[in-house]
């Protein structure tokens, strides 16, 4: 026990030491912003990996690690689609992983959100033009938010998350 | 470079009608054989004492339209010095079918599933011949890997079920688990079969992430292929993308740089550290140990911002490159790693600590999700999964490639094979990697880190690549098409390897302990997938 109090108290508080995000290449909407107004301060995200190569998914674990520690941001990571308020989509869809995200797209309850994440998601990157990969997420379900990289580092994925639920009143209406 | 010379000898002297031909292939010997022995002789390597061969990596080539074959190569590690020998076959005059030989040699099992799919080549008596990498919904006859299949068409949907291994009986359950998981994981199906709690069987039915790799890297140049093996599996751009690297380079005939070689290396043990790190915090984290989650998340957080400051990737993206590495570091930033990963260890020791003097972590960890020694062998298993089962392999030590003739790993073995022993595996090696990097910068020679290719290859030369990654051995097969394009590149992450063996870890435990032994494990399923 001690050693642990003595741990924690040598280390002291590590968050929000990262370097600062660059600008994001694409602003994000206006309409997303308006939609994204009913989650008020808090937006609850599920991942769904439709063939990234899984840098994107390291990215989105380290967002919860206690350096950028998202959660007091009041975003939250649901188990599942019925839970959540948007969906972050990663990797180009592949032609196995096609149905899967429209299921979870359908199980996802209105109001909902759909980031793509990476540049995969947005454009297929590398994988374009394969007889595996049916094409970008919007090709398959309305994509809100897009956020480009190869992986976007977790500070541009907070940056864009902060963007979309900015001038939100602190309390309720 | 050992050069399994006297293994065959032996094999030519148990079938010598069987050999029609002995070569050497950038000095691993390959003996190519007629059609109907390769069962034979497949089982000779493999449970001959002498010989001990464990199937390392099974591939095909099409190699149409120069000649008209089909070409299986079967390469065997062999447990004396792990030597490499090659079989190689050829089905000429459109022959499909060939004989399996997963009833001798139980590792050959996905790869010969996976020709089927990918070829449409017909492994016969192979005792399981659903599909793998095709699902049900793709149309008959589509084998993507064939000449004669366009890299860039669209797949039409057909219909079709994949069929379950099923377990009857009272009080049999089945759980399915995915493709889309709860945490924040890749796609893939889990199939428990219980009674209560206990695991009966566990299928994994996988490939959701298919994105067609291989087919993508023959439409790309030698030169110009290494962004795509970086993106093979993300959390292993080193790994792969130096596999890639390597194999071309034997092809370009260029010797790199030492300069160049010692920074590949010290990129490789980076990447395995922040791995490792991350990988301890999550088995940690699977116990519900959050603390120590939280503490080796920001190590590992440190790692990845260092990677970033040295090469602008997090990842260590654009590292290396055909010829070398392409971007050299100074005196300062090299102090700078010395620095942090001096501070990171000594971080590390005290975690360790404190890990070790909890019981209600240790006690999670032992005798959970078990491989024994025998079954690893017979699947083959190698990496951080083979060294907790008593696998003693390790290519660093015993193919060194990079700068590890100069600077060698300790390799740690342990035998128990549970969740612990594969925790312990990772503990040991990132104490290890931080010396091989201290070790690595004392003695980094100065000089270039780059040059330019010395020849280009005829089409249809091939080379042959392996990387100790952070999970175990990657392995490349790249084979030269025209005007110095890809014909051919064969990619092998250990995931492919370990899938199939992570089944057998299950079996017994309890259904919510799985997620600590997939953790223990931590396989990659766009490296499996492809």
């Amino acid at each position: 026990m001690f050693r642990i109090i003595k741990k924690s108290l040598a280390t002291g508080v590590v968050t929000g030491q990262y370097p600062a995000a660059k600008a994001p290449s694409e602003p994000v909407s206006r309409e997303a912003i308006e939609k994204a107004k009913p989650f008020r301060r808090s937006l609850t995200i599920r991942e769904v990996d439709t063939g990234s190569c899984n840098a994107c998914e390291m990215e989105m674990n380290a967002l919860a690690n206690p350096v950028y520690d998202v959660e007091r941001f009041g975003v939250h990571i649901a188990a599942s689609p019925r839970h959540t308020d948007a969906l972050v989509v990663t990797g180009p869809v592949t032609v196995n992983m096609e149905r899967a995200l429209k299921d979870a797209y359908k199980q996802t309850p209105d109001p909902k959100l759909v980031i793509a994440l990476g540049d995969c998601a947005i454009n297929c990157g590398v994988f374009k033009g394969s007889y595996a990969v049916t094409g970008p997420v919007e090709r398959h379900i309305p994509v809100d938010v897009r956020i480009a990289g190869c992986p976007p580092r977790p500070a541009e994925i907070l940056a864009v998350l902060g963007e979309l639920r900015k001038d939100r009143p602190n309390s309720d209406r | 470079m050992n050069d399994g010379r006297g293994a065959v000898e032996q094999v030519r002297g148990a079938f010598a009608r069987a050999i029609m031909e002995i070569g050497v292939v950038h000095g691993v010997p390959m003996l190519r054989l007629r059609t109907q022995d390769v069962p034979a002789v497949a089982r000779y390597v493999h449970t001959d004492p002498g010989l001990r061969g464990s199937l390392s990596l099974l591939w095909v080539v099409d190699h149409r339209p120069r000649e008209a074959r089909h070409e299986l190569c079967y390469l065997f590690t062999l447990a004396e010095r792990k030597d490499w020998l090659l079989l190689s076959v050829d089905l000429t005059q459109g022959e499909r079918e060939f004989a399996s030989i997963t009833p001798m040699v139980h590792a050959a099992k996905w790869y010969e599933r996976e020709i089927r799919d990918l070829f449409g080549l017909i492994p016969v008596g192979h005792p399981d011949m659903r599909r793998l990498v095709r699902h049900e919904h793709w149309p008959k006859g589509s084998h993507p890997l064939n000449k004669d299949f366009a890299w860039d068409q669209v797949l039409e949907r057909a219909q079709g079920e994949y069929a379950f291994r099923k377990i009857h009986g009272e009080g049999v359950f089945e759980v399915p688990v995915g493709p889309i998981h709860a945490g924040i994981i890749e796609p893939g199906h889990f199939r428990f079969s219980v009674a209560g709690e206990p695991i009966l069987q566990l299928e994994v039915r996988h490939f959701w992430k298919h994105r067609g790799i291989e087919k993508l890297f023959e439409q790309q140049r030698l030169t110009d292929a290494v962004p795509l093996a970086e993106r093979v599996s993300g959390d292993t751009s080193v790994g792969h993308s130096l596999a890639y690297c390597q194999a071309v380079e034997t092809l370009l005939g260029i010797a790199v740089p030492p300069r160049a070689r010692y920074l590949r290396s010290l990129f490789l043990e980076l990447e395995r550290l922040h791995n490792h790190l991350g990988d301890v915090g999550a088995i940690c984290n699977d116990t519900a140990y959050a603390l120590a989650h939280a503490h080796c998340g920001r190590l590992k957080e440190q790692l990845m911002q260092l990677n970033d400051r040295l090469t602008e990737s997090r990842f260590l993206r654009g590292v290396n490159t055909v010829g070398g590495v392409a971007m050299d570091l100074s005196g300062a930033q090299l102090a700078h790693v010395d620095a942090e990963l001096h501070t990171i260890e000594q971080e590390f020791g005290g975690i360790e600590k404190i890990l070790f003097a909890n019981a209600s972590l240790t006690e999670r960890l032992e005798n959970t999700g078990v491989l024994s020694e025998r079954i690893a062998w017979d699947h083959a298993v190698m990496g951080v999964v083979g060294r907790a089962s008593g696998i003693d392999r390790d290519l660093r030590r015993d193919r060194p490639f990079a700068a590890y003739h100069e600077c060698q790993p300790k390799v740690a073995v342990y035998r128990y094979g549970d969740v612990r022993a594969r925790m312990r595996v990772r503990l040991d090696e990132v104490h290890d990697s931080i010396r091989l990097i201290h070790a690595l910068r004392r003695q980094l020679p100065m000089g270039p880190v780059i040059t330019g290719p010395v020849k280009t290859p005829e089409p249809g030369q091939w080379a042959l690549s392996a990387v100790e990654g952070w999970r175990g051995e990657i392995l490349y097969v790249v084979m030269a098409g025209e005007e110095g394009r890809i014909h051919r590149c064969k990619v092998r992450d250990p995931s492919f390897v370990h899938w199939p063996a992570i089944q057998w870890a299950a079996l017994g435990n309890i259904v919510p302990d799985f997620p600590l032994i997939n953790k223990s494990f931590n396989l990659s399923y766009a490296g499996n997938d492809l």
